[in-house]
């Protein structure tokens, strides 16, 4: 649901990513217009890479209902997926899956695999939060410290500079934990969920999150302290945010009723950037490649890419999709 | 995106010919005389039989899209065709797989059906689907019921399989602990705290056909009694809360349409296969050839049938339910639904307390008039106010906020988002029923999406009286009724729903049939309240000697702060009811923490009891799923 940029664990502190090799840049794609639970429409759905010629190459298992994915940094034929019957995962680059959870877990909302304890997994789901640590094998609940009810968990996002200090966003707010989901504590309350938590791929301390009625946050001390961004109006729904991978001072957002909005100058103002998209340019997602272009899932329509952060769009493939993640992967570390 | 289950669904697993169906389009059934077990279980059985027959015949030779899933297991179960039968499977399990747990079910089926009937090469072909299809479990107790009672049973059908060989990457042990235990923590639920999508006017069918496939052809014998107690538990549930077979009440999922032509729905392939006093809708309800097929595995237990079927006496029930899971937004997880169900000859009311239960296809309370012959009849009387909210709706879904309202339309939901539904609950009703009186009181906020009250008035109404005492005076059948709004209102033709051809998602045309249709009574204040009475016409030296009785009864109201009512009603009962306050009945409280599973003649279940005891005559069968037994007796 969201550009994660970074997963390698031997990264801490500033990166360039211009000294690494290229990354990976891989999407979840739903093309399943009117879609319900049953119905009989077939389509390829799931994950998608964009391979060297620019196209986008279908992998994985057909799953209609991925919301997010995430590999392990040592190994990607090792593949977790986020989906409504739960946790999958594949040993063998998508090849085959199994189901990880039972009955007692479902609807699964985002899943992180710790890149300095790679073999521990992160799954959010609608009541909360589980974690796995022998890639998982096996899933427990770890949600001390949050409350009974109000942890409906959307995003959930670690921290590359430590093993085990996690950020979720919840239904009411954001929390953290920093021994590995062992004890969790808010801090940012909202009154409705939290839709998006990055991690800066520039600098670890900086932090944003995209809310469904408290704006655009963002953190400078590693998520312990949020402040709304002034600029980004708060009345609607932000779908997500991401960073510019190529520039540390573009920010965007993706929102159903404002379309993309940008920044250029970390936050400090925005603007709104739809010229080209169609209709009422209805932003399911943003994301950007490691190059820094933009992209833009528009609901019912297609996926564009802009090239100029927005000032210009371009409709690229996957008519009638809506992306729910846009992954920018590191090469394996081995 | 999501995945609003559409109740085309129904219509998309059934797909069904175009030809009479005996039993729907024939006269009415006679009421059952004979309870004599082989007279029921061979006219049960006749019923069976012929819905096989007409898939069967369904069938034609020139025209492969005629031979589908429901054809091929009603041949299986009559054991015709099998090398052609095993030919098509092979055909239809060569291209990519959809519908999920509607997959499952079905193929689940065929698999038992086809045994010691399909090639080695058919079995095959269903088998390697398990493994390269990946069904999704879906997000409601209906969808899980499915797919955990498929995974059950083929993963005895083959029990040694490897993880691999299974979609899931878990081997046959695995899935059969797994799809075990969540079927026993549901049956759990069940049968604790209340049934879940209760008394749905079609979900019944995804909730009755595994359980039935569970007592058919599990092997372990847990599970088999199981699903055998717990289809009976079904059945009397549908039993107690139907009219002539019709289901009427409240409910916690039904559509547009059945709403109000109550008759029109699976819930009534169901009473008439089991229970034989109703038509079954067209095309069976879309899955009725789904239990039909393994349909003389049952046997209806009399108990169950007489209670469907003899409404000679008056009575009371009181049922505990739940809703759908509310993941956010909520302090709950699941609401307790508390209804009542008052029953007698003439006609049936029913209610729960109002709130916000389910979702979408939330029915809260109407009176439901007897009829002689229920199709195309509209015979009820209800209302609602409008409710339609993005964060409830994200209080069931995992969606993103905006597209949803919009979206429910072209998923089939047509009525979600629109001023004169007449579908659906509210945080902002809360009803009160007291035998054959109900009281809906509406706190609805003034920047609400629809701050009005949308009472129905059917077309099969007659005598329609609007009176200077401020009651609205009607007939249905052989039952009077009086409707007071308690805020000014207006008449509006209820527009109906049309659906267009579209090759992506539904569309929907609205339909106004004029005087010749429904009426919406819409009271446009967001303080508001309904009081219905009903009784029967022959209680009443005739229609006017019953206005002046409701006249003559005290009737005291307030809307502001908040809406309050004190009435004496037709049976005498002093009544003061408050919105956001335990109702009193001639001065005491009633209070829900006391409400029983199920509480009344003929259902009785104490809360956490696991236990229910069904009760007609002097018939008696427990179910005890403490102990998974079966205990009948007949009383001295």
């Amino acid at each position: 649901m969201r550009l994660r940029s970074l997963s390698l664990g031997l990264l801490a502190g500033a990166v360039s990513l211009a000294a690494a090799p290229a990354p990976d840049f891989i999407i979840i794609a739903n093309i399943n217009r009117n879609y319900v639970i049953g119905s009989k429409i077939v389509t390829l759905n799931g994950l998608y890479q964009r391979d060297a010629a620019g196209a986008w190459r279908h992998f994985g298992s057909n799953d209609t209902s991925l919301s997010a994915v995430a590999f392990d940094p040592r190994d990607h034929n090792v593949i977790y997926t986020a989906a409504l019957n739960g946790l999958w995962r594949s040993l063998d680059g998508g090849q085959s899956w199994r189901m990880c959870n039972d009955w007692s877990l479902t609807e699964a909302r985002d899943v992180a695999v710790d890149p300095n304890a790679p073999d521990t997994v992160y799954l959010a789901v609608t009541d909360g939060v589980a974690v796995s640590t022998d890639r998982a094998q096996t899933l427990v609940r770890r949600e001390n410290g949050l409350p009974g009810r109000g942890k409906y968990t959307q995003a959930i996002e670690i921290d590359r500079t430590r093993a085990g200090r996690v950020l979720a966003g919840c239904e009411t707010g954001i929390y953290l934990t920093e021994d590995a989901a062992q004890h969790w504590r808010r801090v940012f309350a909202a009154t409705d969920t939290v839709n998006d938590l990055q991690q800066s791929p520039h600098d670890p301390r900086v932090w944003l999150a995209a809310t469904q009625s408290a704006g655009a946050l963002i953190s400078r001390d590693g998520g312990v302290t949020w402040a709304a961004f002034p600029g980004v109006p708060a009345e609607h729904a932000l779908y997500n945010i991401t960073f510019d991978p190529a520039n540390p001072q573009r920010l965007a957002i993706g929102s159903w009723a404002h379309g993309v909005l940008t920044s250029e100058d970390s936050g400090a103002t925005w603007v709104a950037r739809n010229a080209g998209l169609p209709g009422a340019h209805r932003v399911w997602r943003v994301g950007a490649d490691a190059a820094g272009r933009l992209y833009a899932s528009v609901f019912g329509e297609t996926l564009y890419v802009s090239d100029d952060f927005g000032r210009t769009w371009q409709p690229d493939a996957l008519a009638g999709s809506l992306v729910n993640q846009f992954l920018l992967l590191p090469k394996a570390a081995n | 995106m999501k995945r609003f289950l559409a109740l085309s669904l129904l219509c998309g697993l059934s797909v069904g010919p175009s030809f009479a169906q005996p039993a729907t389009t024939g006269p009415m059934p006679v009421p059952p005389t004979d309870f004599a077990t082989d007279a029921r279980r061979s006219a049960y059985l006749a019923r069976a039989n012929e819905v096989l027959q007409w898939y069967v015949d369904s069938v034609k030779p020139d025209n492969p899209a005629t031979f589908q899933s429901a054809q091929i297991a009603a041949k299986l179960a009559r054991r015709e065709d099998a090398a052609a039968v095993s030919a098509r499977i092979v055909e239809l399990m060569s291209v990519p797989q959809s519908q999920d747990m509607f997959w499952m079910f079905p193929w689940t089926a065929v698999s038992y059906l086809g045994r010691d009937q399909l090639t080695p090469a058919a079995k095959a072909a269903i088998r390697g689907q398990w493994k390269t299809y990946f069904p999704m479990r879906g997000d409601t107790e209906n969808h899980w019921a499915m797919y955990y009672a498929s995974l059950y049973l083929m993963s005895e059908l083959y029990p040694d399989d490897p993880a691999d060989s299974w979609f899931n990457g878990k081997s046959s042990a695995e899935n059969r602990a797994e799809a075990k235990a969540y079927l026993v923590h549901w049956m759990d639920l069940a049968t604790t705290i209340g049934q879940g999508e209760f008394n749905p006017t079609h979900y019944i069918g995804e909730y009755a056909i595994p359980m039935l496939y569970l007592a058919t052809w599990a092997k372990d014998p847990e599970m088999k009694i199981r699903g055998h107690m717990k289809l009976d538990w079904l059945l009397a549930d549908l039993a107690e809360n139907t009219l002539n077979g019709v289901l009427r009440g409240p409910n916690a999922r039904t559509d547009d349409t059945s709403v109000l032509q109550r008759w029109l729905a699976l819930s009534s392939y169901f009473s008439w296969q089991c229970f034989g006093n109703t038509p079954p809708p067209a095309s069976y309800g879309g899955f009725g050839v789904w239990f039909a097929v393994a349909a003389a595995n049952y046997e209806v237990p009399e108990v169950i049938f007489r209670l469907a079927n003899d409404r000679s006496e008056d009575f009371l029930q009181r049922d505990l339910k739940r809703s759908r899971r509310k993941w956010r937004y909520s302090d709950e997880l699941m609401t307790p639904v508390y209804k009542t169900n008052y029953m007698r000859r003439d006609y049936a009311v029913g209610s729960y307390q109002g709130g916000m239960t389910d979702p979408i296809q939330a029915h809260v309370w109407d009176v439901t008039w007897a009829v002689p012959d229920p199709r195309g009849v509209h015979n009820t009387m209800f209302s609602v106010h409008p409710y339609a909210s993005a964060q409830a709706m994200q209080m069931y879904f995992t969606e993103l906020p905006d597209h949803m309202l919009a979206l429910l339309s072209s998923q089939g939901k047509p009525s979600y988002d629109v001023p004169d539904k007449i579908l659906g609950c509210s945080p902002y009703e809360r009803v009160f029923q007291d035998l054959d009186t109900v009281i809906a009181l509406y706190d609805i906020p003034a920047d609400d999406r629809y701050p009005r009250v949308n009472g129905f008035f059917s077309k099969d109404l007659t005598d329609v009286t609007p009176d200077a005492s401020g009651w609205i005076f009607a007939r249905g059948g052989n039952t009077y009724l009086a409707y007071r709004p308690l805020a000014p209102y207006h008449w509006e033709h209820l527009l109906g729903y049309k659906q267009l051809p579209s090759k992506v998602g539904y569309k929907w045309e609205r339909i106004d049939r004029g005087e010749k249709g429904d009426k919406l009574l819409v009271s446009p204040h967001g303080k508001n309240g309904t009081i219905v009475q009903a009784a029967s016409v022959g209680e009443f030296k005739d229609f006017a000697a019953f206005q002046a009785a409701i006249r003559a009864l005290p009737l005291e109201f307030k809307l502001a702060p908040v809406p309050t009512v004190k009435m004496r009603t037709l049976r005498g009962k002093e009544i003061a009811f408050t919105y956001g306050q335990a109702p009193k009945v001639d001065g005491k409280k009633i209070d829900y923490a006391k409400w029983q599973l199920f509480e009344g003649p003929h259902l009785n279940a104490a809360k956490g009891s696991r236990k229910l005891t069904i009760t007609q005559g002097r018939l008696e069968r427990v179910l005890d799923f403490n102990t998974l037994t079966i205990t009948d007796r007949v009383t001295p």
